[in-house]
């Protein structure tokens, strides 16, 4: 071959660094760069991103200073303590205990869980989805079985016995057991398009190109449904920080102590606190609805982004 | 048609037996007994053990599991240990509970969702569309149960207009006056129930609309002269009522999902409760058969929705 | 010894029906055909959509599950994927698809499309493999600044040519080409089969080529094959088909291709209409009760005809009259 083409081309060698450097100039950026520059031309977005993120390393970082055990011990004498008072940013709750530092522990826990979950879950469910959708007949077909088993199961009761079956359960064992439960919207959303798309003739392409079906699906066909894979991983985020949130809420979630949002909002269920002493609860409650909104807010932005580089590609 | 159906429902049967052994097993694993509790603290642990005997709790779990099995069939659940009562007529009177509110969720997503899907369709691309846009998205991405909550709080102890536990009042006389407090008792959770659940249905409407719009057919419609609003009256508006009407089936999921949260902030007293409070007291008779209710509601909610679908679509048919 | 012998080739796809969902009956997309491809040659292989040519060309690059028959090249059958496996066959059979975007990943740069065969069956350093992708990229007549750039900035004529780049990149043996140009305008089309003529000639590179259009194939083709029905109706050389065609379906394909010169357009238009009438008339004489093609009869040593014998005697005999 080499010497075939040596004959019918007139490039050689010697031309190789000039002429590469000349495509070099040439070359066009990256989708995933147009989706950048367009995410950052919303100016919005980019505001609630900083937010979001700004957010999340505070809490991370402000943890470090507190002591949790202290933090949770009991306080007969600021019981309900409102804002303001004794040193009390946010008030105390019913046990003495400052609900500010409750928030910002509370906060970095129910997120760092949120965030674990995603990663587990949308990594389990877009390789389910591509494998699902790539191989046709028997591996889908058992693939989708064991898919509309799991559908079928109760989420939130399946997780409730299982975290009363375990009995010294921690954050990771937590987002574990949520991970066995949330991968199955990434995954049939995922399979959907990998059926679409291992349908077209570049997937045979990379077939006669003597390309492993593995490279095929994860070098080959994920990069064409990237973007909706951006897409779907930002709004399972939002939707997941609801997920241990609403366990801790119902008393399944985060041991007692360790403080979650749930378990701020959970003061709510006692009569007294719900009017008297909001602000044992309501805090929580507009964090977690600002972080949800402005989280699935980029969500939406990131989706326009992708659609906008995909006009971008086909109009080029 | 029927063969889809059967061979559905015969698919189901595995899915079923796979369930029941897992919530059985699940069950037992749960740490604790029913009687350590219930009796006298300082019980004799010779009468404990023999409750246990006499319950079959020292048999291996296959003869439990098959013993429970055999008395399902026979429409018995056992006995709830909390509250000494054959589950099936515990459950049942949870049960009316949970189906009321859901169905009148339900309902009322539908009131909601219907005309803004329409609306948006109508308007693609414009103000409304938009605003309904974030209006689903906002609704969507907030957790339900801190809707629940603030929802409880603002129109039930602040504003005082809605009871904010139980079902019934407890001076509501028998008849209307029951009938009109059940109501009562669920106007609120069910009203936020279906302000907060019309994403899935209004972004459904509106492009099975948007996609109706853009048909061969529609333009004929309108080249022939049929005014606008019998166009969507007629033409669009009845080819996307079907697929719409199929995610009821889907819903139930949802729905039971959240009765859960629902019932856990308003005190209503329905199987999501019932649930809750057996979890704290290790009343394993009532938990199984409450998992595997929902299973098979879950299965029968998807089972409907895709019978709807195959009627509509034949393409699912043929699979 | 031909380049690839195809023998008896059948790929039936099962329809599924009834309460189990079991095979109840079967698509005959290609239903035993037997064909040679010689090297260095451009073998046609010709039908309307739909008559299973496609799908012969997926089943000789190994993309069918084939149902029954033999594909076999260096005296081992590649129907099977070990076989297909130890012979790296695709290095030397490769294929040049319809759809140009399509058949381009759009994320991926023209650098790792044209590379990517060269990667996985000749591990070259990376300044190699750099400068034999710009010499295909050369010998298709695109400029070395394509390197970087994504599929959907190039115009079709581009891409079918940056395919062409990437199936020849091992320097295959034979290359499938399922309708290569039939998405393209007309010119382009004209520059892009110069392309692939140019480089056979250079690269002495066999064809297979699928086209439903006569006209194209007559520009390419030594040998021909007719399918009609997932069967062959005819097969002979270019002299054969286009000058001595025997089965009716084969003259009304022909009778199809469009005539540019307009003077004698109503000329022309009786007699398309003629052969079509002929064709409605005389169908069941040239198709058996189930309206496929009969069996292949050799009336040269080149040509061949699926023709009850009876018709063969007919037909030999009209056409000595003529001559």
């Amino acid at each position: 071959m080499e010497e075939n083409l040596n004959r019918h081309s007139k490039i050689s060698a010697a031309d190789l660094e000039r002429l590469s450097k000349e495509a070099q100039d040439e070359a066009t950026p990256s989708s995933a760069k147009i989706i950048w520059s367009e995410f950052k031309a919303d100016k919005p977005a980019m505001v609630a991103l900083v937010i979001v993120i700004g957010f999340i390393l505070f809490v991370m970082i402000a943890s470090l200073f507190i002591n949790t055990p202290k933090m949770m011990e009991t306080d007969i004498m600021n019981y309900n303590a409102s804002p303001g008072t004794n040193g009390f940013l946010l008030g105390a709750d019913t046990g003495g205990r400052s609900v500010g530092q409750q928030l910002i522990v509370g906060a970095r826990n129910s997120i760092g869980i949120a965030i674990g979950l995603t990663v587990i879950s949308s990594t389990f469910g877009i390789c389910w989805g591509l494998i699902s959708g790539y191989f046709n007949g028997y591996i889908d077909w058992g693939m989708q079985r064991v898919y509309d088993f799991m559908m079928m199961l109760p989420m939130t009761m399946m997780i409730i016995v299982l975290v009363t079956i375990i009995k010294n359960y921690n954050a990771v064992t937590l987002t574990l057991i949520f991970s066995i439960f949330y991968w199955e919207g990434t995954s049939r959303l995922i399979r959907s398009r990998t059926l679409s798309e291992s349908e077209k003739d570049y997937v045979a392409a990379a077939k006669t190109s003597g390309t492993s079906n593995f490279k095929i699906i994860f070098k080959e066909i994920m990069p064409n449904i990237s973007s909706l894979i951006i897409v779907d991983t930002t709004l399972s985020f939002a939707e997941n920080i609801g997920v241990e949130t609403g366990l801790s809420y119902l008393g399944f979630g985060l041991p007692i102590q360790t403080p979650s949002l749930g378990t701020l909002i959970a003061n709510a269920n006692d009569p007294n606190n719900i009017t008297q002493y909001w602000w044992t609860w309501l805090p929580a409650a507009l964090l977690i609805i600002v972080l949800c909104l402005s989280i699935s807010y980029i969500g939406q932005v990131v989706r326009r982004s992708a659609d906008a580089s995909q006009r971008h590609g086909i109009d080029a | 048609m029927w063969k889809t159906i059967l061979r559905r429902i015969l698919i189901m049967i595995p899915e079923v037996i796979i369930l029941s052994i897992l919530v059985f097993l699940l069950a037992k694993a749960m740490p604790g007994d029913p009687f350590t509790g219930s009796i006298n603290p300082k019980a004799d642990p010779a009468q404990l053990h023999h409750l246990m005997k006499i319950n079959g709790l020292y048999d291996p779990w296959y003869q439990q599991y098959w013993n429970w099995v055999v008395h399902l069939f026979h429409g018995n659940l056992g006995n709830s240990y909390q509250y000494q009562e054959p589950v099936t007529r515990l459950i049942g009177s949870r049960a009316v509970n949970t189906l009321w509110l859901a169905l009148f969720t339900t309902v009322l997503t539908y009131c909601f969702a219907l005309p803004m899907g329409m609306y948006a369709a109508k308007h693609e691309g414009k103000l409304p569309d938009s605003i309904i846009r974030v209006y689903t998205y906002v609704t969507f991405c907030i957790p339900f149960f801190v809707i629940l909550v603030i929802g409880v709080w603002i129109f039930g102890y602040v504003l005082g207009w809605f009871p904010t536990t139980g079902s019934i009042s407890s001076t509501a006389n028998p008849g209307l006056p029951s009938i009109g407090s059940r109501f009562y008792h669920i106007l609120l959770p069910g009203v936020l129930g279906a302000l907060f659940g019309t994403v899935n249905v209004v972004q459904y409407l509106r492009s099975e609309v948007i996609d109706a719009k853009r048909s061969d057919y529609v333009r004929t419609a309108r080249s022939k002269g049929v005014p606008e609003k019998d166009i969507y009256r007629h033409h669009i508006f009845r080819n996307s009522l079907l697929p719409i009407a199929a995610f009821a089936g889907y819903s139930i999921t949802g729905l039971l999902n959240g009765s859960l949260f629902t019932e856990t902030v308003f005190s209503y007293p329905g199987m999501g409760l019932l649930f809750i409070n057996s979890i704290s007291y290790r009343d394993y008779t009532v938990i199984t058969a409450l998992v595997l209710i929902y299973g098979i509601l879950n299965l029968l909610g998807t089972l409907l929705s895709d019978i709807i679908l195959s009627i509509v679509d034949p393409r699912i048919r043929i699979q | 010894m031909s380049l690839v012998e195809i023998k008896d080739l059948t790929v039936h796809y099962p329809i599924r029906s009834g309460f189990w969902n079991r095979i109840t009956d079967s698509v005959k997309a290609v239903d035993g055909i037997s064909f040679n491809i010689e090297a260095g040659e451009t073998y046609g292989l010709v039908g309307e959509s739909g008559s299973g040519k496609s799908t012969t060309g997926k089943s000789v690059v190994g993309l069918e599950k084939v149902t029954s028959g033999s594909i076999m090249y260096k005296g081992k059958d590649i129907t099977k994927k070990a076989n297909r496996k130890s012979l790296d066959y695709n290095h030397d059979v490769q294929m040049i698809f319809q759809d140009s975007l399509s058949s381009l990943n759009p994320r991926k740069r023209i650098e790792d499309i044209i590379a990517e065969p060269l990667r996985n069956f000749e591990h070259l350093d990376k300044n190699e493999e750099k400068l034999r992708v710009l010499q295909l990229l050369d010998i298709v007549g695109l400029d070395a600044d394509a390197l970087y750039k994504y599929p959907h900035q190039f115009s079709g004529g581009q891409r079918q040519r940056i395919g062409v780049a990437r199936a020849v990149a091992t320097n295959p043996k034979l290359i499938i080409a399922d309708e290569p140009v039939s998405a393209l305008d007309l010119s382009v089309q004209a520059q892009v089969l110069n392309f692939m003529k140019k480089i056979q000639r250079e690269f002495g590179i066999s064809y297979l080529f699928i086209s439903h259009d006569l006209g194209v194939v007559r520009h390419m083709c030594n040998n021909i094959a007719i399918m009609n029905n997932g069967r062959l109706v005819e097969i002979g050389t270019k002299d054969d088909i286009y000058n001595h065609p025997m089965h009716i379906y084969t003259k009304r394909l022909l009778a199809a291709i469009p005539e540019t010169n307009v003077n004698n357009r109503a000329e022309h238009r009786a007699k398309r209409l003629k052969v079509e009438e002929i064709y409605r008339e005389q169908k069941d004489k040239y198709y058996d009760k189930d309206g496929l093609a009969y069996p292949l009869v050799q009336i040269t040593p080149t040509h061949s005809v699926a023709l009850p014998e009876d018709l063969v005697d007919q037909l030999k005999h009209e056409g000595e009259v003529q001559a």
